[in-house]
């Protein structure tokens, strides 16, 4: 039975046009008014080109034993470190034209940035942050290698700044974001419900929850599937985005999908009502993709690393940039299992929530 | 003495503490038209709502064919065929796929249900215009298709609520016509009015409901002589008038 309620759920969604309109060109429609905002957006990261910096380092630094690596890496980087053992670093800054300076004391690392190489400067904060989780890593080897010569900085695999321009970003990004509001197509299905009072019909019959459920969560699914299927496209034909490694990436797409639906259906099934839905629905996407990525580049943005690894939009969109510009990400996995998670946890409130309602009927 | 197909035992809903249902004893014998006849507000969609286990009693029990609907529910609702009184049909859902999406919701599948569907729809005289969307409907065919609804799955107990409310009388003889007809096939029925002459036409007993309670119950014959065994031409509305205390009036919203 519940082929026939997919069925019908899928010709109510597409009798609602307008949601069905909004699904498919609003990504493609996003992207490409903004495509040249994005290259604005991104002008200043592109426009970095090497650039020196400064740094010391002071008796009994974590870094003392793998300074060379660091060095090697930063050149990869296009970064070029001078040492400097004596000196106010202000001054040598200025001095020796330097976009910045980093102190390696014991426990951390302090950084100086010049005022006039502000998108240098948060390179070179983005560089460090990526050699010091390296580094974690690395001092664990340091602890078992016998001579601390032994410990090299795997600099390939220190891809510190993913090369990725404007559109490949944004085109990514904003198919991740939509994925998250596929919830507006179910538009059809849930007003009618509401408007005719289907569900006393429901109730008067053997049909579970978990059947009302999935006859509404798959036929939202294929269709976000197809539209973001056909902006995908759309926006490669037409602005050229680059995607890396189709199936992987198309696997966490779909996950953002999911999730993003099982969290829609869970706020109708808690409040039912379309309105309430929706508008908490976009706001925390919002907020999601604020924390992403989806606006300001993740790799820019001031957020604190703790935040941006609780949205899951960052973890897909990470993944997906990296796959783009690189071909492998260590963010497949955690964008894949955060999706899952949350799709089987919200599922499982709204079909409860569904069964409350049902018990506790007034 | 027929098999008790519904029995209501002390049935009793409150809403803020007002018993909108009070203490409902009612018994329901196969193959009967039970007609439950009462004004605005007596109580007559919330007994049938938890009859077919849409609104929870607040005391008291339902057997509904020797089962508890309420832990039950698996083994029994699909002998029920509910006609809201409110409309439940979708608007923006051609006739034929409202028929389908609902009868389907009973297990019926392929080309049974494909059958059951147009049968549905001859039954209700909407075979013709199983095409058009619901909502574009007249107030009478959207009763009808509302009622092609719920028969589908060839229930034993069909409950009406207030089935003819704002039709003419050509739908309205229609209607009571086809109740008739699925009572002859073996059905049970309910049905709930405050239309006298409906009830009086087709229902083999009646029961009077005010205030939640049932008043009076019988044959139109009996309710007739309980209020006045002198009169000849009595009408079951002078009955009604008679029992409730009420003028018609009283009862318009
Ligand atoms: N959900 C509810 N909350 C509060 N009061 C309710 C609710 N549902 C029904 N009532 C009240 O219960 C009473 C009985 O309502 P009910 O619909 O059962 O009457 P009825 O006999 O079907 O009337 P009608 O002939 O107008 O259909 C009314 O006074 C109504 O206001
Ligand atoms: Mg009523």
């Amino acid at each position: 039975m519940i082929r026939y309620l997919i069925k019908n759920n899928f010709k109510l969604m597409f009798r609602n046009k307008w949601s069905i309109v909004v699904m498919l060109l609003g990504p493609v429609l996003v992207i490409a008014v903004l495509s040249s905002a994005f290259s604005e957006l991104m002008k200043s990261y592109e426009s970095v080109e090497e650039f020196n910096v400064g740094y010391r380092v002071e008796s009994e630094s974590m870094v003392s034993g793998y300074i060379e690596s660091i060095r090697e890496a930063g050149k990869e980087a296009g970064i070029t470190f001078y040492e400097y053992k004596e000196g106010n670093p202000e001054e040598l800054m200025a001095k020796h034209d330097l976009a910045g300076f980093v102190k390696f004391t014991k426990e951390e690392y302090v950084l100086y940035q010049s005022a006039d190489d502000e998108v240098e400067g948060m390179t070179l904060e983005y560089f460090l942050d990526r050699v010091m989780s390296e580094n974690v890593n690395v001092s664990l080897q340091m602890m078992n290698a016998t001579r601390q010569n032994d410990v090299e900085l795997p600099v390939q695999e220190l891809e510190f700044m993913p090369a990725i321009n404007a559109v490949d970003y944004y085109g990514i990004i904003y198919i991740v974001y939509f994925s998250w509001c596929g919830i507006i197509c179910a538009t059809g299905v849930f007003s009618n419900e509401k408007k005719y009072g289907i569900e006393r019909k429901f109730r008067v019959s053997n049909v579970s929850e978990m059947k009302l459920y999935l006859g509404k969560f798959i036929p939202i699914n294929m269709t976000v599937v197809g539209g973001m299927g056909i902006s995908t496209i759309i926006t490669v034909l037409l602005h050229g985005v680059h995607w890396g490694k189709p199936l992987l990436s198309a696997m966490i797409i779909f996950g953002m999908i999911l999730a993003g639906n099982a969290f829609g259906m869970m706020l109708y099934q808690l409040s039912k009502n379309l309105a309430i839905t929706i508008i908490v629905q976009f706001t925390i996407v919002w907020i999601l993709g604020f924390l992403g990525g989806s606006f300001e580049t993740y790799m820019f943005s001031s957020t604190p690393d703790f935040l941006k690894h609780l949205s899951p939009i960052y973890h897909g969109n990470r993944a997906l940039v990296e796959l783009s510009c690189m071909g492998q990400s260590e963010y497949v996995g955690s964008a894949i299992v955060y999706s899952l998670v949350i799709t089987a946890i919200c599922s499982a409130i709204a079909i409860l929530a569904g069964e409350m309602r049902k018990r506790g009927r007034a | 003495m027929e098999e008790i197909i519904l029995k209501t035992t002390d049935l009793t809903k409150k809403y803020n503490n007002k018993a909108v249902v009070d203490n409902l004893n009612l018994e329901i014998r196969r193959g009967e038209i039970f007609g439950l006849l009462g004004p605005n507000g007596a109580g007559k969609s919330t007994t049938m709502n938890m009859i077919c286990s849409i609104v929870t009693p607040t005391a008291g029990s339902i057997e509904l064919l020797g089962k508890n609907p309420r832990k039950q529910k698996k083994e029994v609702i699909h002998k029920i065929g509910y006609i809201p009184q409110e409309l439940a049909i979708h608007g923006n859902l051609k006739a034929w796929e409202n028929v389908e999406l609902f009868t389907s919701l009973y297990g019926i599948k392929g080309e049974e249900l494909k059958s059951t569907v147009n049968e549905s729809l001859e039954y209700v005289g909407l075979l013709e215009r199983r095409q058009e969307f619901a909502k574009n409907f007249s107030g009478g065919m959207k009763r009808r298709l509302n009622i092609a609804c719920a028969i589908g799955h060839h229930p034993e107990l069909l409950i009406f609520d207030e089935p003819t409310v704002g039709i003419d009388p050509q739908s309205r003889n229609f209607i009571l016509d086809k109740i008739k007809e699925s009572n002859q096939k073996g059905a049970t029925v309910i049905y709930t009015s405050h239309y006298m002459e409906e009830v009086e036409a087709i229902c083999t007993r009646i029961a009077i409901m005010d205030n939640g309670k049932i008043i009076a119950c019988g044959t139109s014959e009996e309710l007739k002589k309980l209020v006045n065994n002198e009169k000849e031409d009595i009408t079951l509305e002078e009955v009604f008038l008679t029992l409730t205390g009420k003028k018609l009036r009283d009862y318009a919203e």
